[in-house]
């Protein structure tokens, strides 16, 4: 781009500078015309010329200015000096009497050509022709001096402006530059968090950056307390069958409770790690295209109930969040509901706001046996053990806990229209 | 009833053919989803037992291209990850029902019936016609409410026949969904359990003789 700019402005100047040149020298080979007619005599119907001229180049041989003044008729009338010895070739002019002809030459040396033709009465020829010329060559060294100057100036202002693009550029990449270290430093785990002191434009991308560092720390101890959890609660029983192991009838019974006990913490825990959580970046997931998604699966693999199945769904309704992590909440209580009804299961999804908090409501109810009051608290204790609820309800709803509270929203057990359960899931809406 | 077992994890295969074997079913087994997709195109199955993770094809695409092909016995699937992706995915796939490991023996039997008997059109694990009722889960046969008692293989034979009802079935699809594939197909065994059952399940004449075709289980008998 600059490039090109500098280009163009150094065509212009050499051009407009060229014709300056050719038009100044067109003028002087015009003051040598109107200076020569100034010295012509008159005599017995002849012209005479003064020798004396007011131009030394034109007396001097092959000074580079010449001089001719002809008739109409192309008798030569008088010649310069300067041209005596050096073959000057007057281009042939087509006379017109009072105007100026200019013209170029190349051959045999570049020179710049003025004739004038003017009517001189009481002389012999009626028209006498004017005709200058003067060599090219000191005029193109002034073009060339001109041209060698124009590079190097444009070439020195080309080179500052790269120099001042590349220094702007660099002082403009350097928060950029300060943040990239930044991330090197989070990979290596030598800091926390990003710095605050970026220019707003950046503020955005940094606090971005932030959460999603959080949420793959939280991830990662997530993991970890999760793999902690799964090895200290398998090794126990791991030890009680060995033990039991050592007897030379093993107590069926004991082994068949420690194996429960074990495949119970494996899909608990299993499923508490693989949970994704709240994304910093990713789709809203549209609850009533997941629920119709869920609901046909289960139709399916429990065709042969014949349950009524009915939906009262918002469209589009959305939240922001992993699509598996609400497959795993909405199919749990869905099973459930399809698992423990009689004949019916309503789902309906609704947006709640419940303290200036935006909720995504999905309530599903069934006309089962419905969840016993005194066991509903059970579920929802957050500080009770996963693998110590034993509820009816099964391993499926204490998935659908840990994972609503990873989202940091409820889940609300209650006694439903049909008599049934009545399970509430409310997520955090989009935004 | 035959059963194609797909599982590539050596232990567990065995066990679930020897299982099945033990109920009274005939088995095949493949270890990938290239040989199991060969088996359901080759032989005829009254279901299925698929594992989703499986080397070569995995179980989804498998059940994918068998329903492509309108294969359409009944597909249980067996999922380890237990995460409500594959199970959605299995039975989007054409699955009719998915089965998460760990999973008790009792629990896998249960449902296999279920699909079986689901496709053959009943809800109800007893299997009712007129004054014959057939009871899969205990399987018990009752005549006009009062048990009768069966061989193994008069069961099966009974089972086969009002799992298709109305339609002809002829000796070689009898043994080939009652036997193991190198029983011996010139034998007139199954002419015999036939003639017992008929007589055992008297007075109603449900199973009728097609010259030269086979049996056919009629469900309006008089």
């Amino acid at each position: 781009m600059l490039a090109l700019f500098l280009t163009g402005t150094g065509w212009v100047l050499d051009r407009a500078f060229t014709g300056s040149v050719v038009t100044g020298a067109e003028q002087q080979l015009r003051l040598v015309i109107y200076s020569l007619m100034g010295t012509v005599g008159e005599q017995g119907g002849r012209l005479t010329f003064n020798e004396t001229l007011f131009e030394p180049r034109l007396s001097q041989p092959d000074s580079g200015l010449y001089a001719r003044v002809t008739s109409d008729l192309g008798e030569q009338l008088w010649l310069s000096a300067s041209a005596v010895t050096t073959a000057v070739n007057f281009p042939e002019i087509d006379y017109q009497p009072g105007s100026f002809v200019f013209v170029q030459t190349a051959e045999p040396t570049p020179r710049f050509h003025l004739s004038y033709t003017v009517i001189w009465e009481g002389v012999d020829t009626e028209q006498v022709v004017f005709s200058t010329a003067t060599d090219q060559a000191p005029y193109l060294a002034s073009i060339n001096e001109f041209r060698r100057n124009l590079g190097l100036g444009l070439g020195a202002a080309t080179a500052f402006f790269i120099l001042a693009q590349l220094a702007a550029l660099r002082w403009g990449l350097l928060p950029l530059r300060s943040m990239a270290g930044e991330v090197r430093e989070l990979e290596a785990g030598e800091r926390e968090r990003l710095s605050s002191a970026y220019p707003n434009e950046l503020k955005g991308l940094a606090n971005n950056l932030d959460r999603f560092v959080a949420h793959e720390q939280s991830r990662r101890s997530r993991y970890r307390n999760a793999l902690e959890d799964l090895a200290h609660s398998l090794k126990t029983p791991l030890a009680v069958i060995r033990n039991a192991l050592l007897n030379d009838v093993p107590d069926k019974a004991l082994l068949q409770e420690q194996l429960q006990r074990m495949e119970t913490t494996v899909t608990h825990q299993l499923s508490k790690a693989s949970a994704t959580g709240p994304v910093v970046v990713g789709k809203a997931v549209v609850i009533d295209v997941l629920v119709r998604r869920l609901l046909r699966a289960l139709e399916i693999a429990y065709a042969d109930r014949n349950i009524k199945v009915i939906e009262n769904l918002v469209p589009d309704l959305a939240a922001k969040g992993d699509e598996r992590d609400f497959m795993e909440m909405l199919g749990n209580l869905l099973e459930n509901a399809f698992k423990y009804t009689r004949s019916e299961v309503h789902i309906s999804s609704f947006a709640r706001t419940i303290e200036t908090r935006e909720f995504v409501c999905v309530c599903v109810a069934d006309n089962g046996p419905g969840i016993p009051a005194a066991q509903r608290g059970d579920v929802l204790d957050r500080g009770r053990r996963l693998d110590e609820i034993q509820s009816g309800q099964g391993i499926g709803l204490a998935v659908v806990k840990e994972l609503v509270s990873l989202y940091q929203g409820r889940l609300e057990i209650g006694a439903g229209p049909l008599g049934g359960a009545a399970l509430t899931l409310m997520l955090p809406a989009l935004s | 009833m035959r059963i194609l077992v797909v599982e590539d994890e050596h232990n567990l295969r065995e066990q679930l053919v020897a299982q099945l074997k033990g109920e009274g079913f005939a088995v095949d087994a493949a270890v990938d989803g290239e040989e199991g997709l060969y088996y359901g195109r080759e032989y005829e199955y009254d279901a299925a037992v698929v594992d989703l993770g499986l080397p070569k094809i995995d179980g989804i695409e498998m059940i994918k291209r068998l329903r492509d092909e309108q294969q359409g016995f009944p597909i249980l699937v067996l999922t380890a990850r237990g995460h409500w992706q594959d199970k959605v995915e299995g039975l989007e796939a054409g699955a009719d029902d998915y089965l998460a490991k760990p999973f008790q023996m009792e629990e896998l039997m249960a449902r296999l019936n279920a699909v079986i008997r689901r496709s053959a059109g009943y809800a109800s694990p007893v299997l009712s016609q007129g004054t014959l009722q057939l009871d899969t889960a205990k399987k018990e046969v009752r005549v006009e409410g009062a048990a009768i008692e069966l061989t193994a293989y008069e069961y099966k034979v009974l089972e086969y026949l009002m799992l298709n009802p109305d339609r002809v079935v002829s000796k070689s699809e009898l043994t080939d969904h009652l036997y193991e594939q190198d029983f011996d197909r010139d034998s007139n065994v199954i002419e015999v359990f036939v003639g017992r059952l008929r007589k055992k399940i008297t007075p109603v004449d449900f199973i009728r003789t097609v010259r030269g075709q086979g049996y056919r289980f009629v469900t309006e008998a008089g």
